[in-house]
């Protein structure tokens, strides 16, 4: 679904992205983990054609993201707070993005019945405008907006960041079960090992830029990922 | 104290991103000052000769009438003050968070926030006026000297008032309504005629001259709601008070009646939702509004300014709304940028919903300055339309172009600095809004020099045709430079 080829980017001289080639095949669920500074934003910044890679392209389902704006049609993102309207209410927000998706607002309406739990009753009809809401529920509203519409690449930043537990365990249930039934392709970075271990088949571990390991998740990647920081503290 | 905060507002100015287009900025603004400080000195000195528009000019020497004509104007010049106090002012309480938990006296950071705005501009420009006037008064054998010099501390105390009112204005929204209110209901009585203002005005202020104790009370009330002033900002620097956003319940608003006209609907939606629910794009608005009447001011002018002076005002009337809102695009969207740029829209369809919301702008405008102006004549119709015609046509895609250039982000929560401030600014912007203005009123003038003004106006709405039909080309130039731009303005929103 997606192939990175020779992927660079740099900064007057400091190479903040080399990623030689990359290929995630549909329906995977990726996991992107690495320290600050890894690279991990910049390489989704280039998926989502937010920056401008100094070498090489990304095909997202064989279109290159940089020539051509159809890949928009099937892929959606939750990277920070500037994917939020902060003078709209959450349905406003959601009906926009429906809109944009060619649903209509009932159809979206219906599709976020099945969230109300993962809402907690804190940003439905709760007269508030996005921006007053708590970032934890921002954000809960953000990773929303990005699955309406049946999307088949999903790209999100940290996801699990900033929520309270319950809502983790829930993300998670919602994450499995879109790349079980839907065949959706799910990108997802995280500093937390064990999130991602949980959630993601597949997890490349990121360094300076650069990919160090590629690996199917098996029930010792944990333990792997958690050697492999602990040599980094010298 | 006062040394490391400039230092900050000095690291704050040269490290933000885009310096140039900062300075450029500056250097508009220093332009202007100097303009506006020349003209307050011009004005000074005709003032000090001048009785009104039913005297001669000059006076013969020797006459008290020039200073009770300005005592009975200055009730317009203290309206005027507030107002554009209000829009124009950025009052300095930005990034007073991150000095909380320092070991600074909080009364410290107030007391800095608030004096700094002792010599801001709207404070000086006066006595660029009130001193060349005030000399030569005293030169002419009417008046005393010292009882003139009382009068100025007056009016200085009383421009001081204003610039602590302001902080109050800016912060309570029913102060806005009521100042707002009467300074309408002041207008209305004076252009029906039922109240001349001016009488009291002439009386009121005369009295700072009659009464010297009085420079005691003006300047007790000036210190007296600076302390005001400084005590509703103490009270305020808690994080749930005063620094908080004010939290207004929310209101679904769907327009669904926009629907009928697809994604392009989809975003106008969002731009009127911005507009109504953004105090910033709130001003936008206003200030279209209030250019609507800007050709009041050339209209009864012709032997003056002439017809192009007359035309450039008409010219104008109609624009205020394409330029306020269309300025700052994509600079409204630029604190949610990067999921624009994301979502399933291509740029084409993005540039097409906010050139159609200038244009009913433009349409909704026009409309009502033909209705304003149809008291003038027939004439003034066939200005405002050309007029109309050329920014329906050429403005709307300049404004648009000269947009992917404007990489300054707005933060939507602020409302100040609606005009000529640099936020708006950019040497190419600049570049770009010179034909806006300039092309028509050349045109005006050579078809009014050599045929007549019908001529003129035609010529000019031609232009503007020929823009519409040219629609298609001009999107595609304005796409290019929209997607060479694109990553670079990425980055500079960023860095809000």
């Amino acid at each position: 679904m997606i192939e990175i080829n020779n992927l660079v980017k740099k900064y007057s001289n400091q190479t903040v992205l080399n990623a030689n080639s990359l290929d995630i095949p549909s329906g995977q669920t990726f996991g992107l983990i690495g320290n600050n500074g890894a690279g991990k934003t910049t390489l989704f910044s280039c998926l989502l054609d937010l920056i401008k890679p100094t070498q090489g392209k990304v095909l997202n389902n064989g279109v290159d993201v940089s020539k051509s704006e159809d890949w928009k049609s099937f892929t959606t993102a939750f990277l920070d707070e500037t994917f939020l309207i902060g003078y709209l209410m959450p349905e406003e927000y959601f009906h926009f993005i429906g809109e944009l998706r060619g649903l209509s607002n009932s159809q979206v309406d219906s599709f976020l019945v099945q969230f109300e739990d993962f809402f907690n009753g804190e940003i439905l009809s709760g007269k508030k405008y996005l921006r007053d809401l708590s970032k934890g529920n921002q954000k809960k509203a953000g990773i929303v907006a990005a699955l309406i519409g049946e999307p088949k690449v999903i790209i999100l930043d940290e996801p699990f960041a900033n929520l309270d537990p319950t809502t983790q365990i829930r993300l998670k249930g919602i994450i499995k079960d879109l790349s079980k039934y839907k065949d959706t392709t799910i990108l997802i970075s995280s500093h937390d090992l064990q999130d991602v271990t949980e959630v993601c088949e597949r997890i490349v571990l990121l360094e300076k830029g650069e990919i160090i390991r590629d690996i199917r998740t098996s029930s010792a990647t944990l333990k792997e990922l958690e050697a492999y920081f602990k040599t980094r503290i010298n | 104290m006062f040394k490391m905060f400039l230092k900050l507002n000095w690291k704050e100015f040269n490290r933000g991103n885009s310096i140039s287009t900062k300075l450029v900025a500056k250097i508009f603004k220093w332009f202007w000052i100097i303009y506006f400080a020349f003209m307050s000195v011009m004005i000074g000195i005709i003032a000090s000769a001048y009785g009104g528009p039913t005297m001669e000019f000059p006076l013969e020497e020797d006459s008290a009438i020039p200073f009770l004509y300005v005592n009975k104007q200055m009730i317009y010049f203290f309206a005027y003050l507030i107002v554009m106090r209000y829009f124009i002012q950025t009052l300095p309480f930005l990034n007073i968070k991150s000095f909380l938990l320092t070991p600074l006296l909080k009364k410290r950071i107030v007391r800095f926030s608030i004096l700094k705005t002792v010599l801001t501009y709207f404070n000086i420009l006066p006595l660029f006026f009130l001193i060349p006037f005030s000399y030569i008064l005293s030169k002419t054998d009417n008046f005393d000297t010292v009882s003139l010099v009382i009068w100025n501390i007056n009016i200085i105390g009383l421009i001081y008032l204003t610039n602590f009112f302001n902080f109050l204005l800016n912060n309570k929204n029913s102060l806005v309504y009521t100042v707002g209110t009467i300074l309408a209901l002041t207008k209305a009585l004076e252009y029906f005629s039922i109240i001349d203002f001016t009488i009291y005005s002439q009386e009121f202020f005369y009295l700072f001259y009659e009464l010297p104790y009085l420079t005691v009370f003006t300047w007790l009330m000036v210190f007296w709601l600076y302390s005001y002033v400084k005590q509703y900002y103490l009270k305020g620097l808690y994080i749930d008070t005063g620094l908080q956003i004010n939290i207004s319940e929310a209101k679904v608003e769907e327009f669904n009646w926009l629907d009928r006209f697809g994604k392009t609907a989809t975003f106008i939606k969002n731009d009127l939702r911005l507009l109504k629910r953004a105090k910033r794009a709130r001003t936008a608005v206003y200030m279209g509004i209030g250019c609507l009447f800007y050709g009041l001011i050339f209209a009864f002018t012709d032997e003056i300014y002439g017809s192009t002076g007359a035309f450039f005002g008409y010219l104008f009337s109609t624009a205020g709304f394409l330029f306020m809102f269309g300025s700052f695009v994509p600079s409204w969207d630029s604190q949610y940028y990067p999921l624009m740029m994301t979502q399933n829209i291509e740029y084409k369809e993005y540039l097409n919903s906010k050139w159609s919301l200038m244009i009913i702008g433009t349409v909704i405008s026009t409309i009502l300055a033909c209705v304003i102006y149809s008291f003038i004549g027939i004439n003034a119709i066939y200005a405002v339309l050309s007029g109309a015609a050329y920014h329906l046509g050429v403005n709307g895609y300049l404004v648009l172009w000269a947009g992917a250039y404007t990489k300054s982000p707005i933060d939507l929560n602020s409302s100040a600095n609606a005009f000529g401030d640099k936020k708006a600014f950019n040497a190419k912007t600049i570049l770009v809004g010179l034909p806006q203005m300039g092309l028509p009123l050349l045109v005006y003038y050579f078809g009014n020099t050599y045929f007549d003004h019908l001529t003129a106006c035609l010529l000019v709405a031609a232009m503007g045709a020929l823009g519409i039909f040219l629609k298609p080309i001009a999107f595609s130039l304005i796409l290019k430079a929209y997607k060479t731009e694109k990553y670079s303005t990425l980055k500079a929103y960023k860095s809000n």
